[in-house]
Parts: C-alpha cells; structure tokens; sequence
C-alpha cells in the first residue's frame, strides 16, 4: 500500500486496545460529493461500481422505473435511485440519487459489529468492511440508518460499497467517481467537497431559482464521507428515502456501550451474591431426621 | 389439552425409564425420573453453547477469547441460533413435563412471605407447606419460560435481519435478546449454587435422581409428607430446640449443623 | 455540430429539443452542466417525453413529437416582435436584406409558389433573388471591390431531391435549363422592401402566434411564451455580449420535413446572431462515434468524399460534372464573397487521383468517367424497397442491423426473402442474419426463402485502430485494445480479401467496365490487410509532383503529404481521398493522433488535441463572431480578430475565413455559400420543400394541420406503395401519438447481448402516461399491445406521469414512446423473456424529401392490454 496514511484505521469494531498505529498518521477527511441537481442518471457509476469491484452480473426484472433494481445487493453497491415527484402544479420532478455506502463520521454499522475488526473506520473517513472478519450476523444492516450493508447468503458475509479504499489507498479517486460524465460526482477532501457542495448550492437558490437547495450532511451521525447537493434540502425523504435526520438505532448506542457492560456486570454480580452468601450465611443443609423416624439418619451429602 | 400433554409426559417418562435407570437407595426418595434429568442436561448443555458463544457477540472486546471455542466469529454466530433453538426445544419439554408442579398454589405465596428468613439462613427448614418445588424454583421456571419465549422470537428475528424484518424491529429485539440473557445468566448462579454448594444434597437428584429423606424434609416438606405419609416437623423442631441448648452450652459443639 | 462539444461550456443558453444528449450522449452533456456551474447558463428542453436530460432543465415543455418547426417558428416571431434579434448581424451576415423575386408566393395554403401537383415538385425559379442593386437608396457600404459580375450557377444540391419514391423521375434532372442565382443581387439595408428576405420572414412567422403555438403543440401559452421569453432573453435590447446554443439530434431529423426543422434552428440562431460564435451555432449530436466521419466519407448515395456531389448521368464528362457542381459568387455588388466551393475542381481532380492514381490522366479527364452515375434515389429507405420490387438482389450489411433499422422492418424482412443472397458482418447473430428466424415465420415458410446468407466474423470497435469522427468534427485515432477472438477479422481486411477476388476474377476472366476495379488505387503494403494509418495518409493527400506555394515559396516535394486542402491542385499533381481531411496526417505526423491538452484560451479550443475538419478549425464559420470591424462581440469569448498591424485574422481558432481579407472588404463569413452570408432564405434548388421552413403534420397526425387543413403534410413528400406501405388515420382508431428512442443503458441492438447492459434494463417497456393507463386499466408492469397500421409491439407499460396528456387542436391526446433496442435475438430474448417484436415494425414508410431520413419520430397507434 504506496499510501498507509490515508488508510489508517481510526476505529475497529469490537476491538480491545488501541488501534495499532494511531497518533502517526496525518488526518486528512475523503469525501464524495454527488451534486442530484447535474446527475443524468447514465448508470455508467453502477456499472464503474461493478467493473472495478468484479461483481458477478445479476438478474433484474422491470419493475415501471428506469430505477436498475430497487435497493442495493450485497453485489452492486451502487444504484441511482430514480424518483418521480409530483409538484404542486400538476408536473413531475424526475429525481436522481446515487445510493451508496454514506461513510459516516459516525457509522452505525461499526457501532452495530460484534466482530473483532470487521468493520473499520481509516482516519480518512472511509468506512471499510474485512469481510474475513464479518461473522454473518448481519447487525451492521439494522445499524445502518440507510439500509446499505448487504449480506450475501452463500458466503453468510455482509458487504457494501469501500468508497474503492483500495483505489483511494493508491491515491487513485473511486471508480464511480472516474466513470462519471457530467462531473455531478467529484472526490476530494471533505472540507473542499464541503465548499463546493455550499457553492454550488449557493449557485441554486441565487441564480436557478432553487430557494430550498443545500447540502446534505446529516449532523445526526456527526456528517457523512458522502454528501449531497439537493434541490430541496429541507425533503431529502422525496429522493428515493434519504433520511432528514439519520439516525444510529439506540441499542447500538447507549444500549450498546453502556448498558449491556453495566448490566453484564450484575449479572456477574449475581456469581458474586452467591458467593457472598456461602461465605457469609452459609449453606443450608439437609436437617437430621428427627427422632420420632426410624431407622439411621439420613445422609445430606 | 391438559390430560393429552400429560398423557405425552407419561409416554415420554416411560421409554426414558426403560432407557436409563433411577436407584433409589434406602433412606433416599426418588425425585427426578430419566426424562427429567436427560431434558435437564439437555437444556444445560445448549443453554451454555448458547450463552458461551452468545457472550462473544454480547460484549465482544471483554469476551472475544470465547469464539476461538467454537471455531471462530462467523462459526459461533451460525451456531448460536441453533443451540438456542435446540436449548428452547429441550426446555419447551421440560415446561410440557413440569406443568403441573409448577403451578402457583396459597403455599408460594405463603413461601415468598418467609423468603427473607430462608435467604438469610435463618430458616433452616423451609415452610412446612413447600410441596415439589417451593415458589423460588416456580419463579426462576417461569422466568425461563418468559425468557425462552423472548429468546426465541427475538432470536429468530435477529436470525432473519433487517432485510425480513427492518431494522427497528431488530434493534429491539437486540435489546430484549440481552436482557433475556442477562437475566437468566443472573438466575443461573442462584440456580447453580443452590443445587451444589448453597444446598448441599440437591445435586445428585439431577445426576441419580434421588434424594436423601432429610433433604426431603428439610427442603420440600409437603412433598415429603405426601411421599411418605409423615410428617417430621414438630419432632424436629423439638429437637431443633435441644440441639441449640447444647450449641450454647457449649459453643464448639454443632453436633447437629455438622451431621 | 457548428461548434464542438466542449465549446457548449461557453453558453449563456441552451435550447435542447429533438435530442436526449443527457441520455444518448452523457459524456458530451458534461459541458452542458459545466455551462450550468461556469456561466449560470438555463437550460431549456422542449420534448415528448420528460427525459433524463429535461430532469436537469430549468424549463422543460412537452411537445407533440412532430411539431417543433411550429414551436421554433413561433420563437422567431417572438423574437421579431420583441426586437430580440441582432440587428447588424443580420443585415451584414445573412441574406436578410436580399430582394426576392416578383412571383414568389409564402405558403399561406401550405403551398410556396411553383408546386406541381402531378409530380408532387416544385418549380423553384421563384424562389431567386432579384438582380439588381441597392434598393434601399442609402446604402452604407464599403466601396465596391472591383468584382466583376458573371452569370452565376446554381450551388443547388439537385441531386437526389426529388428522387425519392417509387417514381424514379430524377433522371431527367438538368436535362431542363437550370435556374441560375443572379451575381448581383438587389438588397435593401434598411430591411423595409416588401420584398426582403426579413420582410417576407416577418410574414412567415407572423402567422406562428402563441395561439396557434399551442393549437399544434400542445404547450400551452403562458408555457410557450415563458420559454420563448427565456431564450431570446440573451437578445434584449441587442445586447449582443451573450450567446445561445441549440442542440438536437435525430429527433429532429427523422421527420417527413427534419431538415426544415433544423433549418428553423439555423434561421432563429442567425436572427440573434448566434452562429459562428463560441457557446453558439447549431449543434447536431451524432448518434454512433462515427457517424460523422461515414457521412464525412461519403455513406451516403448521394454525395462523393467531402460533401462533393455525385455525378448524375448527365455529367458527360468532368467539364460538365464541375460547370454543374462549382458555384459562382451570388452577392450584392458592394460586398464580398469567397466562395470556397469555387474550389471544387481542385478536390474533385485530387480525389480521382486518389481513387484511380496513374490510371487517371488529364487525357481521360481523371478518369472521371470510372465513377458510378446516380440515376435515381438509393437512400436507405430505397434500398430496401428496392429489394422489396425485386430491383436489389443482394445485399452487404456491414456494422449495421437493417432489419432493426427499419422503418417498417417486417417490409424489411419481406424484402431479404426475396434477395438472392446476403453478406452480414457482425460480433453477434443479429435480427439480419437470422431475418428468417423473425417471428410469425413457420417452419414450412423457411423453406420457401431462398436467401443465402453468409455471415462473416468481423471485429468490435475496441478489436480495430483507426479514427473516429465525431459530432465536434474531430479526428481522433484509437487503437487495438485486444485481437479479434477466434475467426473474427477486422473489416478492412475482409473488404480487402473481397475486394482482390473480385479485382482477381475481372483479370482472369474479364467483364462489363472492369477498368474501375482494375486500376482502382490500392498501394498498401500488406493488400490483404491494410493499414488503416496508410488508408488515413491516403485520405489527408500527398504531392505527385513538387509542388510550390508561389506566396511563401514553401515546397512539397513528391509523394510528401500535403500540409492542407489549400495546396489540392487541379492539374493531376495531388492525391486526395478527401479534401475537409486534408491535413489530418502531414508530414509532421498523424495530427489525429495528437494529445496535447493546452488551452490557452480557456475557450475549450485545445488546439494541438486531434484534428478537427476543416483546418482544423474548431467552430465554424468563426468570422461571425466579430463585428464588421473585426472586433469580437463579446472581448471574454474571443475566438479569432482581425489584426490591424499584421493585416490577417489571427485568434485562438483557426479563422474560418480568408485570412488576409480586411474588414473594409465585407466578404460575407459565410464562405461555403456563394453569397458569403447566412441565408434565411435558401434559393432555387437548396431545400425541396420550401425557401422558408413551414410546419406540416407528420405523414401519420391526429389532426389537420391548424395552419392549412387542406395541405396537412409536407406537399413533396410521397409515399409508397407495396401492400406492406399501410398509414393509418385517427379515424381508424390509430389516435395516440407514439415516438421511438434509444436508452443510455443500451447501444441500439448491440448491447442486448451483453449481460451488464442487459441487468441494467433487462426488458423492453412502453412508457405510458398514467391518465392513459388508468383509463386502459394498466398498471406499471403489465403487458401492452401497440398497434399501428403496419404491426403490433407487445412490451411491459412503464406507467409514468413524465408523459402528460395533452391538448391539441382543442382535442385531449396522449403520447406514448418505445425505446427501439429489442428484437427477436439477445439474452432476454432468447431466454423467451421478451415478445419478440421489433418497435421498427411500427414506424411507416415515408422519408424526408431532404435527407431521405425515415419519419421514426411522431406516427399513430392504438395501444390496448396485452
């Protein structure tokens, strides 16, 4: 790998310890920027998506949309969802999302994984999956606020778009990115996609007439390696289900990281109890047959 | 429903009987047949495959050196569900088994009065009413029960997923799935120490199946009175007395603690 | 394209219409959006069908496919009347202040003046400039520049219009004296004489209200008038610092009158003084990567290598043949003109010593008398009516899938039965091949065809080198990126092995006129398997003999390549396969082969990338980009200038123009015209239809045409007449209006193949709209059956609301559309997922009179549950 410090691990599902190398590396943010407002739709990221990642061709079936398939497989991370909204007056906004792996700052699926290092988060923000690591138990797709994680059944392992970590790793920009045609998909640091995406938003609601255009980087999971430019930030739902406020489910949270310890340790607590009572009270044994009985006494033990 | 469930109960501790054998040793009672002690162990011995291999996925990074037992993360997570099922199977027969004695009757009620008595030793004997099983044994079955149920459907929805089920119904039943766990896992101490060290005598009615007469009496006094047709308490309270006396003449003696 | 690709990113507006590029050409729509971002340029999209490129648009309008010349002509009449229009462009660079003849009538009953209804052709003398000088009576012009005044011919492209059809009349083209323009015309700079090309304009359109708009089009006014408002906006006030666009492709040209559809494009954007300019022109975007290049190259019957014309049998010898083809000057006196085409015998001779090398002498006039006489219409559709009639009897499809293409493809396929034999080069078994494996043909039918078919194994596109041209002009060599697999060869070498058995069995055995396929020029090394990089040295030209510029005393030597067209000569002593790509590959090397990324105008001119026709020149006509004085319109777009100090146009393009002609000179920027100028008027032979463009009803229309119910269709336009010639009425219940596209998930009928286009959209749909389906009981998914007068379609219905009804004429209409990808071989349908029918099997009959294309676009069916 020609460049370790982009692909540094930050985080490490399930994982005791530092993670190995921390505090070396410099930290530098990757971010996606898919600006809906210039995406045509051309499919030609499904099909970088699939090439690059050598994924086995899958059936599709038409289904009255122009939409490939309805949400993401564990084998084709990345799908344009197409959306037909009505306006107020009668006529219809075609919508275009690229659907993918958001790689959030935050990332629900890490938090969900009880397998030691099956998921991880570099330093760069990219949120990876080792699928050598990924027991099946398929947590990381409840986590996940945005229905992303995939299992496939024959291998019982969960997969999901890599942000190409393997291209990015070699300084290279993800393959949907490089497919792209329009340029409605660029790659960069997060701060400069960020000035972009508020440029370019900016452009909407002052010179196209787009008075609710913003970007999408949902605080909720402390923002995403992937952001949006939307025509109407304030209903990211009408683009195929994005989520206004994403959310990590609580029992991979609170629940998670402090309850299950807490709770785990009154169970423990209960060995203790025990213990404590034999030492203090003591056993209770089988009492001697009283003398109105017959015959020997009984043996407790 | 009742009398075909016992009539299936009837069979069942039938061919167990002929399979394996319950020696009753004079001055021992029979307490547990075949059926019950294989259904028991049975349910032991899932019940821990299913605790051990859930405990890696329950709190990874303090109990991860326990997947290597089973052959790694992604073996234990395919096996868990399947000791978990066999665990429910296993219990499922025992609860069809011990309907009946686990039924909640004036005397549980009359036991949990006196629980703070029993637990803090004071109590030697349990309340001359405790029949089969005392109100504390009926409480931690139909706790398991509970948590069986518990375990079983949200287990199965874990089983299945977000893509069957969505993803809120999984996060609850992730929830619920521990603290099934975890409530049973506290139960299984009590349950352990009282059967060994806590309550010496009751271990062997799940290996051989008998109990000793004083144990009997000592523990389960109805039962004991309907076993055998007597009724030892006001003698042994009598001698009880005797016996304290002497303790307190003479304190190094405890004649009757010891034997 | 006038302009390039890139260029678009240089536009303040953009009107795309008859065109899907977000969808059929996503890689060039990135300047599109670049345009967007860079310069906050609007987009408008005018179409059937709410596209993937109309969901990017700031202004999206459904339109009755089939109507546009009625829409766009309803912008020029906004225009006028809200004075967005360039003013000094239009005097000085289009021919809008030419006097038209006395006797020329504007088709108020759907007619122009000279229409034969026996022939169903025009008599076009009326349609001339008068003679005559400045009729305005203050004219503000340079001095005469000493030009004298000489009978002019017609730069007429007479061959092929009106050949079309069953009726093969076009040998008796020129045998009738030809109608000449006059070298000086009469004109009237002030734009007042009734008889103005402006004037008669302003009464053209002025029939185009925003009523009668809406009445044809269906979009309502306020929509109309919106968009029209939007457009012409960069016009106010006569600003002319801003610049619009248009783009179209062959939604526009496959109409029975496409070409006067464009032509309407080219008229509104020379009335706001858009052409020539950088974010400007009229931008056709090619449907294949090559496409260009094979009309370039003369894939079409009609035209010779470099839009030369072809010989027709009057042409008796080559005097003849270049008196018909070389136009002369046709000007007001006081201006200039170049008249590029004046040149033509220089490219026409170094062609023929191209094709026929030493065999073409001076003596047998360059052989001229080798080359194929057109005495009828060979267009596409022809060809296989043709065959159909039992005039064609066999049959070379190379790269292409007639029974696909269509139109009408089940007369396509009646035709091929009745060939002798076929020859097929293809990568898979396509529709063409296995013609007779269609569906609807039994058993016992197969055995009555007596076609042979041969298939050969040819090579895909990544399998060759060579270049592709695409719709910017551009050159642009590729290479091998892997062997053909197993048999498979590439085309030029299956041509190749053709072509020398065939030149082999003339020498052994002798035959009618042998002489053109014996001497034909064929010097490569390998003959077997040429070169394609001697085929494009060859094409650009070479010396035969020293040759020297007298000007700057610069020598060719022989057999060295010439640097450009400018050096062709007439005289024997150049070779030249095609003049416009004269210069592709000099001496100094494969300019097609270039890959410099500088751009130092930040125009997107990229100079040293490639080499685009002519001269590499990147946006046409470029001169119009400056004011008489040579100044550029806008000083942030400045593509080239006149140079005061160095007397020459210089800039970051190539100048489009005679570089040493000085403002003060006036020649007209229009150089392939002989009058110099844009002409909004287009004289005597250029158009078949008509001088001004005017709308008429698709061949198949739900309603009478508004504007003249009794001449509802284009007037020269026929139709034919075999039994499978079927066109359907509203009356007979064919009254939903349907047109027929392509998808960016697929490549016409190749990629039902290829599994990743075919998990993309694995079936084929009709889009419905949803008010049509609710009312037929149809829901998304289920199947439909499409009928027209020809055929049926049976597809799944994509239940959409991006197809709205619509109000035309006052009557409630829907559209439907069908994408054309499917047919009866490919992986859904040999997997028996799919109905086997061909969407061409719908479309009629019926072409343009122009450029013979097929009316794909706007024909009548009824649809129903399958």
């Amino acid at each position: 790998m020609s460049d370790r410090k982009t692909l540094q691990i930050q985080r490490m599902s399930a994982h005791p310890g530092p993670i190995p190398g921390t505090g070396v590396q410099r930290d530098v943010q990757v971010c996606k920027l898919v600006d809906t407002t210039t995406c045509i739709g051309c499919k030609a990221c499904e099909v970088a998506c699939v090439e690059w990642n050598d994924m086995p061709f899958g059936a599709t079936t038409f289904d009255n949309t122009y939409q490939t398939m309805p949400e993401t497989r564990w084998n084709f991370w990345n799908l344009i969802k197409f959306n037909e909204h009505p306006r107020e007056d009668g006529t219809v906004q075609w919508l275009m999302r690229k659907d993918q792996c958001m790689h959030c700052a935050d990332p629900g699926c890490l938090a969900a994984c009880p397998a030691d290092g099956a998921i991880v988060q570099y330093t760069n923000g990219i949120v990876d999956f080792n699928q050598e690591n990924c027991i099946g138990c398929e947590y990381c797709v409840s986590g996940c606020p945005f229905n992303i994680p995939k299992l496939n059944p024959g291998t019982k392992k969960v997969y999901k778009c890599t942000l190409c970590s393997d291209r990015v790793g070699e300084g290279l920009e993800p393959a949907c990115i490089k497919a792209c045609p329009t340029g409605c998909l660029k790659f960069g640091t997060k701060d400069d996609m960020k000035f972009i995406a508020e440029e370019r938003a900016k452009q909407l609601r002052d010179n196209f007439g787009m008075e609710k255009a913003g970007v999408y980087d949902p605080e909720s999971i402390g923002g995403t390696h992937v952001i949006y430019v939307l025509h109407d930030a304030t209903d990211p739902e009408r683009y195929g289900g994005l989520p206004k406020n994403p959310t990590i489910p609580w029992s991979y949270t609170v629940w998670k990281w402090l309850f299950k310890p807490v709770l785990g340790a009154f169970a423990l607590f209960g060995g203790l109890g025990v213990l404590l009572h034999y030492v203090t009270v003591g056993p209770r044994r089988p009492q001697p047959e009283p003398p109105n009985k017959e015959g020997t006494n009984g043996n407790g033990d | 429903m009742a009398t075909a469930i016992e009539r299936f109960d009837e069979r069942a501790r039938r061919r167990f009987e002929s399979l394996g054998r319950t020696v009753v040793y004079v001055g021992e009672l029979r307490r547990h047949p075949v059926y019950t002690r294989f259904l028991h162990w049975m349910v032991a011995l899932f019940f821990f495959l299913a605790l051990f291999s859930g405990f890696g996925i329950y709190l990874p990074w303090l109990f991860r050196w326990f997947t290597p037992i089973f052959g790694g993360g992604p073996l234990a997570r395919a096996l868990h569900p399947w000791f978990g099922i066999f665990c429910v199977f296993f219990f499922g027969l025992q609860m069809l088994n011990w309907l009946k004695p686990m039924m909640w009757t004036p005397a549980d009620t009359n036991w949990m009065r006196n629980l703070r008595g029993i637990v803090s030793g004071k109590e030697k004997l349990e309340p001359p009413d405790t029949g089969f099983f005392n109100a504390g044994q009926k409480l931690q079955f139909w706790e398991i029960v509970i948590g069986c149920v518990v375990f079983l459907i949200t287990g199965i929805i874990l089983w299945a997923g977000a893509r069957t089920f969505g993803s809120t119904l999984v996060a609850i039943s992730y929830v619920l799935h521990d603290v099934s766990a975890i409530v049973m896992l506290g139960g299984i101490f009590v349950h352990i120490y009282l059967s060994t060290i806590g309550e010496p005598g009751t271990f062997q009615a799940m290996t051989r199946g008998a109990v000793s007469e004083p144990w009997a009496w000592t523990f389960h006094p109805a039962w004991y009175r309907e076993v055998t047709g007597r009724d030892p308490r006001e003698s042994y309270e009598k001698a009880r007395e005797e016996t304290e006396r002497a303790v307190t003449q003479n304190p190094s003696e405890s004649k009757l603690r010891s034997k | 394209m006038t302009n390039g690709w890139i260029d678009i990113k240089n536009t303040d507006m953009m009107l795309i219409m008859g065109g899907n590029p977000a969808e059929n050409h996503p890689c060039g729509f990135k300047w599109a959006i670049e345009a967007k971002i860079q310069r906050n340029a609007k987009t408008i999209v005018v179409d059937p069908r709410l596209t993937r490129t109309a969901a990017t648009a700031d202004l999206y309008l459904q339109i009755r496919a089939g109507a546009d010349i009625a829409f766009l002509g309803g912008v020029i009449n906004y225009a006028l009347d809200n004075n967005r229009i360039a003013r000094d462009y239009l005097v000085n660079y289009t021919n809008a202040g030419f006097i038209i003849k006395e006797g020329f009538k504007l088709p108020d009953d759907g007619l122009y003046s000279g229409f034969d209804p026996e022939t169903k052709m025009y008599d076009k003398s009326s349609w001339n400039y008068e003679e005559g000088g400045d009729l305005s009576g203050k004219a503000v012009l340079p001095t005469p520049s000493g030009q004298n005044a000489r009978a002019t011919h017609v730069q007429g492209s007479d061959t092929g219009q009106g050949h079309q059809g069953a009726s093969p009349a076009g040998a008796k083209a020129g045998a009738s004296p030809v109608p000449l323009l006059p070298s000086k015309v009469a004109f009237d700079l002030s734009l007042q004489h009734p008889r103005c090309v402006f004037q008669l304009l302003k009464k053209q359109y002025e029939r185009y209200t925003p009523e009668m708009v809406e009445r044809i089009t269906g979009i309502p006014q306020d929509q109309f008038l919106k968009a029209a408002d939007l457009y012409t906006s960069i016009r106010k006030d006569g600003d002319m610092k801003k610049v619009s666009t248009i783009i179209y492709a062959v939604g526009w040209t496959q109409h029975s009158f496409g070409t006067q559809i464009i032509r309407t494009a080219a008229m509104l954007q020379m009335l706001m003084g858009n052409v020539g300019r950088a974010g400007g022109g009229v931008n056709a975007l090619r449907g294949h990567s090559n496409i260009q290049g094979a009309t370039d190259m003369a894939g079409v019957f009609d035209t010779l290598p470099g839009y030369l014309k072809m010989p027709n049998p009057n042409d008796v010898d080559l005097a003849t043949y270049l008196k018909r083809i070389t136009p002369i000057s046709s000007k007001p006196d006081p201006w200039n003109s170049f008249n590029y085409w004046s040149n033509t015998p220089k490219f026409t001779v170094s062609l023929l010593k191209a094709l026929y090398g030493p065999a073409a002498t001076k003596d047998n006039d360059w052989a001229f008398h080798y080359l194929p006489k057109i005495d009828r219409n060979y267009s596409w559709v022809n060809i296989w009516n043709d065959m159909y009639e039992g005039k064609i009897k066999g049959l070379f499809a190379f790269g292409m899938n007639g029974v696909m293409i269509g139109p009408d493809s089940t007369k396509n396929i009646e035709a091929l039965k009745k060939a002798d034999w076929l020859v097929v080069c293809e990568i898979y078994p396509d529709e063409t091949s296995e013609f007779w494996r269609a569906p609807g043909i039994s058993a016992d039918d197969q055995k009555k065809i007596n076609t042979t078919v041969y298939r050969l194994p040819g090579a895909g596109f990544a399998e060759k080198d060579g270049s592709f041209t695409n719709s910017a002009r551009w050159l642009q060599w590729k290479q091998i990126a892997l062997p053909p697999p197993g048999e498979a060869r590439l085309d030029q070498d299956i041509l190749a092995m053709i072509y020398l058995k065939v030149r082999e069995l003339y020498q052994k055995e002798g035959g009618k006129f042998a002489d053109p396929v014996l001497n034909a020029t064929f010097a490569y090394t390998n003959p077997y398997a040429p070169s394609l990089a001697e085929v494009a040295k060859e094409v650009s030209g070479k010396a035969l003999a020293d040759i020297t510029d007298p000007k700057t005393n610069q020598t060719i030597k022989s057999g060295q390549q010439v640097p450009g067209f400018a050096w062709l000569k007439d005289d024997g002593t150049t070779a030249c396969g095609n003049w416009i790509y004269s210069g592709s590959w000099t001496e100094a090397g494969a300019m097609i082969q270039r890959r410099g990324t500088e751009d130092p105008s930040g125009l997107g001119i990229y100079p040293n990338w490639a080499w685009s026709w002519p001269a590499n020149r990147r946006v046409l006509y470029n001169r119009a980009s400056c004011d008489l004085n040579g100044k550029p319109w806008d000083s942030s777009r400045r593509q080239v200038w006149w140079d005061e100090g160095k007397q020459l146009w210089v800039g970051n393009d190539i100048p489009d123009f005679k570089p040493d002609s000085a403002p003060k000179d006036h020649m007209g920027p229009f150089i392939m015209n002989p009058e110099g100028i844009g002409r909004l008027f287009v004289p005597l032979g250029g158009m078949a239809d008509g001088p001004f463009p005017e709308h008429y009803e698709p061949i198949e229309s739900p309603i009478a045409n508004p504007l003249h119910p009794n001449q509802s269709n284009n007037p020269v336009v026929k139709k034919y007449k075999t039994e499978f010639d079927k066109y359907g009425t509203a009356d007979q219940g064919f009254n939903v209006i349907c047109t027929t596209y392509r998808l960016t998930e697929h490549y016409h009928y190749w990629t039902k193949n290829n599994p990743m286009n075919v998990q993309l959209v694995p079936e084929p749909f009709v889009e419905v709209p949803a008010e049509l389906a609710d009312r037929m009981g149809v829901h998304g998914g289920e199947r439909v059956k499409v009928t027209s007068a020809r055929s049926h379609y049976i597809a799944k219905a994509m239940v959409t609301r991006r197809i709205r009804p619509m109000k035309i004429d006052g009557k409630e209409m829907f559209q439907i559309g069908l994408p054309i990808h499917w047919g009866f071989r490919g992986i859904a349908e040999d997997e028996g997922k799919t109905a086997k029918t061909l969407a061409n099997q719908l479309t009629p009959t019926v072409i343009d009179p122009n450029a013979f294309t097929p009316e794909f676009k706007g024909f009548l069916v009824k649809i129903e549950k399958a």
